[in-house]
């Protein structure tokens, strides 16, 4: 069959969001839904027909999500509205917007969102958290258990000051 | 010019210190905090702006707290109530920012009140936060309310201020995403560089010259 010529091609736009805090969205099915939702819950199933958002690809602290042409910032509005992913909060923050998934992926971050080591048992509030630290002064606390996890965010001087 | 977030929580009111929260809003593109029971410092690079908030049932509990905040440091807003508790408040000496003006009914802010504010330069909070965290027509009221606020504002032009009332540093938005939000009640780009302004301008309003000595 004969491919359709570019000229009538539906033209895509690519929005690369970070996703914070990183590894907290895993699924992409559920990242999707997420993402879907707050375009619906906010312009309607008509405009979210026209935006028509698609996860294309996503890692631990980022997401590059596709729409059509002229939806580009209705979408990154909507993606300001994604406040949890399954049973965890997360914040998308839209990154930069491009036409060809070439050049965004030349934007995603190299660098590993956390400092590699063993994770490390704090006492903070009377309760048991794991660090997770950052490049930098953050650190993330995941309160240790099973489920209902408390998740605090906290800097490296917070700690030395406990 | 400053790039302020007019109302952020820390722990243990949220889950993010102070410091934390300082880090990520100035990675967003703040370089001013306002955090109620705080000292005016800078943390991370970016100034901590204390805040008072007073929440009072009738005008005289809120001019009796009014009496108590004795930092001139500090930026007082009140909680917004009826349409006569908000004219009360526009003349009491002290106020700054009226805030939660979503939580009211229709009409609690009309005319009368944007010319107060004009007149007496107490700025209008817009909470971001009940935009993001509501849906359906919780959502959609409030949507209204501040495309109403806007429209007044367009014929009072009274100061105004933005607050993500952010508890947890993913509350936190960056100015762009502002700019993107704020257009969805109608708010212009310009508008929001200067309400994102607004707060450091607050306590010290430019006035004539006094001589002191």
């Amino acid at each position: 069959m004969k491919p359709l010529p570019p000229t009538l091609r539906t033209k895509k736009r690519y929005i690369l969001a970070g996703i914070e805090p990183p590894g907290a969205a895993s699924d992409q099915k559920e990242l999707y839904r997420a993402i879907s939702g707050a375009v619906t819950s906010l312009f309607g199933d008509v405009r979210a027909a026209a935006i028509g958002p698609a996860v294309i690809s996503s890692g631990p602290d980022y997401v590059i999500v596709r729409c059509t042409r002229s939806g580009e910032r209705d979408l990154r509005i909507a993606l300001s509205f994604v406040t949890a992913v399954g049973n965890e909060n997360i914040v998308l923050r839209p990154k930069a917007t491009s036409g060809t998934l070439h050049a965004l992926r030349k934007r995603i971050p190299l660098a590993p969102p956390s400092e590699p080591g063993h994770p490390e048992e704090v006492y903070f509030g009377g309760k048991i958290y794991i660090a997770r630290r950052y490049q930098g002064q953050k650190v993330d606390l995941i309160e240790k258990g099973i489920k209902s996890q408390e998740l605090l965010f906290l800097t490296q001087d917070d700690l030395e000051e406990l | 010019m400053t790039v302020a977030d007019t109302c952020l929580h820390p722990y243990p009111g949220g889950d993010s210190s102070l410091r934390r929260m300082a880090i990520e809003a100035r990675e967003l593109g703040f370089d001013t905090i306002v955090v109620p029971v705080a000292t005016p410092h800078i943390a991370s690079g970016v100034r901590v702006i204390p805040a008072a908030i007073i929440d009072g049932e009738n005008i005289r509990a809120v001019s009796s707290r009014l009496r108590k905040v004795t930092d001139r440091n500090s930026l007082v807003m009140v909680n917004a109530g009826e349409n006569g508790f908000n004219r009360a408040v526009m003349n009491l000496k002290g106020v700054h920012v009226l805030r939660n003006l979503s939580l009211t009914r229709k009409r609690s802010f009309d005319h009368i009140c944007a010319r107060l504010a004009l007149e007496r330069g107490i700025a209008v909070d817009i909470d971001l936060y009940p935009v993001i965290h509501t849906a359906g027509t919780s959502r959609q009221r409030i949507l209204v309310r501040y495309g109403e606020l806007i429209s007044l504002h367009s014929r009072y032009p009274f100061p105004m201020t933005i607050s993500s009332n952010a508890r947890s540093v993913l509350d936190l938005r960056s100015v762009d995403e502002i700019i993107l939000l704020c257009s969805l009640f109608g708010m212009a780009e310009d508008d929001v560089h200067a309400a994102l302004s607004t707060a450091g301008d607050l306590l010290a309003p430019s006035g004539p010259v006094t001589v002191v000595s």
